[in-house]
């Protein structure tokens, strides 16, 4: 095995899990603490793909730059799904809040479609194919750029968790809801903000990509949605950290699957795994054996 | 004779003669049935037995390929194909359930997705057996009694006979012991445990029930398109179309499915222009409006209505 292009497929596939891990964490804090499966993550990852497209055309400035509108207005609108479609099924049986979500995706995939089209959109940037040289493995800009963005969004998030006292009642409000009511917080108000939170982390993903790909309104929604499953599942559900190793994983096993078994199954590899560890390991690779209620 | 036999046989009526006062508008007719079947099978699984599916399009697949191969590559004709593709669908149903059905829930509707969506990988891949992502093309069909099956109005009457098949079948589970026990599945499984159900055996002959059926209007929706593209036939959407259709509708109902279908097809047709290809769009508001304030789907709701005044104006009477 030539061992250059295998650390380059491993590198590849490091920063590729960095952003698999970006969108795996919002979908695993919103699990963790309001035990919902959010269906329309992913869709939320092409909102912030086609936010960076339409500032980057509006105004010309770098699509990254579109992050200073789009987090703010992902946070507000994903409070705003929370306040009235979310919360009023907190009590109703758990395939409902996916359907409800399942909505919420064709909803934003087909409004997409009705303003841009079926035909793919993506920016130009100057910088798209340039790499760097690290030894004798070539490292892509942007990927590592998205590396980056997916360090900082996860530290902060980390520093929010466990440094503020409203990170610490989100911390409550997942352990036990109840309990974390008894001492006092305000638990429905915990949901929408992280929801808020969630739906926030998608789009900076979504802004993280689109110099890497193509954003397409329908059918690239549910595939970020499984693949955020993917990473979440096998970290362990409502687990933030271990999202990250999840993440990794993902990336290196799509690689390295890609480059030494069969290249067209690409978006397999990922599944089967997924299916093996909820099956195998429903608590996920780092999660501690107990049973789940 | 109760009342869903009256319906039903209204139904059937409705079904034979529409070709004659419609005969412009066969295609349409074709899409509702067919969704009007699959709606009704994927709710025996989805609704009667609580096992919510988003995978049902690998089913349509199956048989589609099955019937299509099978004429295509070894000429066999599309009457054999049919219930050779209904017994694979089961076995794959069985096989998929006895690896998910240990997953509750959303947990299992996941899984769903997931397998699908290998499947469909399988079918864009392997060449060799399903012509990849290139297709399939049925260029010949036999002539029973010379009947051209290429002809719309044979196509109809398939597609009548499938959905009309597949709700009678419901229709006579729902008053069997088997319906009974599904239905105790869906409530409580301990519950049912204790009243002396195997829960996973009840939920896997329900999905094998669920995954035949399918198959068989999968076959149909074959011969309809007369080109199988595994884009289109394993299409994740297409799962969801059909088990929203059942949804909205209203699950574990013997009409509520086909209700569905026939609204969400017709809305479909009505809003061609204005949406072009984001017909999907209706789906999602209509599901968003049924869970957030009709959760037990549209027409089921509406029978509910229906049937407090007329209790409420009985008592009055008195």
């Amino acid at each position: 095995m030539d061992t250059t292009a295998f650390l380059q497929n491993v590198s590849n596939g490091f920063l590729i899990g960095g952003v698999y891990a970006l969108i795996g964490i919002g979908l695993t804090l919103v699990f963790g603490v309001m035990r919902t499966i959010n269906f329309a993550h992913g869709d939320f990852t092409v909102l912030g793909m086609y936010g960076a497209v339409a500032f980057n055309s509006a105004i010309g400035w770098d699509p990254y730059a579109a992050l200073i509108v789009a987090v703010p207005a992902a946070f507000i609108g994903g409070v705003l799904i929370e306040r009235f479609v979310l919360s009023r099924l907190v009590e109703a049986p758990p395939e409902t809040t996916l359907l409800a979500t399942l909505g919420l995706s064709l909803i934003i995939g087909n409004c997409l479609l009705l303003i841009w089209g079926p035909e793919p959109e993506s920016v130009n940037v100057p910088y798209a194919a340039t790499t760097l040289a690290v030894g004798s493995v070539r490292v892509s800009v942007v990927l590592l750029a998205a590396g980056l963005m997916t360090l900082a969004a996860i530290t902060a998030l980390w520093l929010f968790l466990s440094r503020t006292e409203t990170g610490r009642a989100v911390k409550a409000t997942a352990s036990n809801r109840l309990g974390a009511e008894l001492v006092g917080i305000d638990t429905r108000r915990i949901h929408s903000l992280v929801f808020g939170l969630g739906t926030s982390l998608a789009v900076i993903a979504g802004v993280a990509l689109i110099p890497l790909l193509f954003a397409n309104p329908t059918n690239l929604g549910p595939i970020f949605t499984l693949k955020a499953f993917v990473v979440t599942v096998l970290g362990g559900l409502g687990n933030v950290w271990a999202a990250i190793a999840g993440g990794l994983i993902l990336g290196i096993v799509e690689v390295l699957g890609t480059a030494y078994l069969a290249s067209e199954y690409r978006d397999a590899y990922g599944l089967i795994v997924f299916l093996a560890i909820l099956l195998l390991r429903p608590e996920g690779l780092f999660g501690r054996t107990t049973k789940r209620a | 004779m109760s009342r869903v036999w009256i319906i039903f046989a209204g139904l059937a009526v409705l079904g034979l003669v529409y070709p004659f006062a419609m005969p412009g508008m066969l295609s349409v007719a074709v899409t509702v049935l067919l969704f009007a079947g699959w709606a009704t099978a994927w709710d025996i699984a989805g609704g009667w037995c609580g096992q919510v599916s988003l995978g049902h399009a690998a089913f349509v697949g199956l048989g589609a390929y099955v019937v299509a191969l099978g004429q295509v590559e070894l000429g066999v004709p599309p009457w054999f194909g049919l219930p050779v593709a209904a017994a694979l669908a089961a076995g794959l149903a069985w096989c998929w359930g006895r690896l998910t059905f240990s997953l509750a829930g959303p947990y299992f509707t996941l899984s769903t997705i997931a397998v699908a969506e290998i499947l469909r990988m399988v079918a864009i891949n392997e060449d060799w057996l399903t012509g990849g992502a290139i297709g399939v093309f049925i260029s010949t069909l036999p002539e029973p009694f010379g009947i051209d099956l290429f002809s719309r109005e044979a196509q109809y009457w398939m597609a009548l006979a499938f959905a009309l098949g597949t709700i009678a079948l419901v229709a006579i589970l729902s008053e069997r012991r088997f319906g009974y026990r599904m239905r105790a599945v869906r409530e409580d499984e301990n519950s049912a445990m204790a009243a002396g159900i195997d829960p996973t055996a009840t939920k896997l002959h329900a999905f094998m029930l669920s995954g035949a059926l399918t198959a068989v209007g999968g076959g149909i929706y074959g011969i309809f398109l007369s080109y199988l593209e595994p884009h289109v036939m394993f299409y994740l959407f297409l799962s969801v179309q059909i088990a929203l259709t059942s949804i909205i509708g209203g699950r574990g109902t013997v009409f509520g499915p086909a209700a569905g279908a026939v609204l969400l097809v017709g809305a479909g047709e009505i809003f061609r222009t204005t949406f072009a290809q984001a017909n999907l769009l209706i789906y999602g508001i209509l599901i968003l409006i049924v869970v957030l304030f009709f959760p037990r789907g549209l027409v089921a709701e509406l029978i509910r209505g229906v049937a407090r005044r007329r209790y409420a104006q009985s008592t009055q009477g008195e």
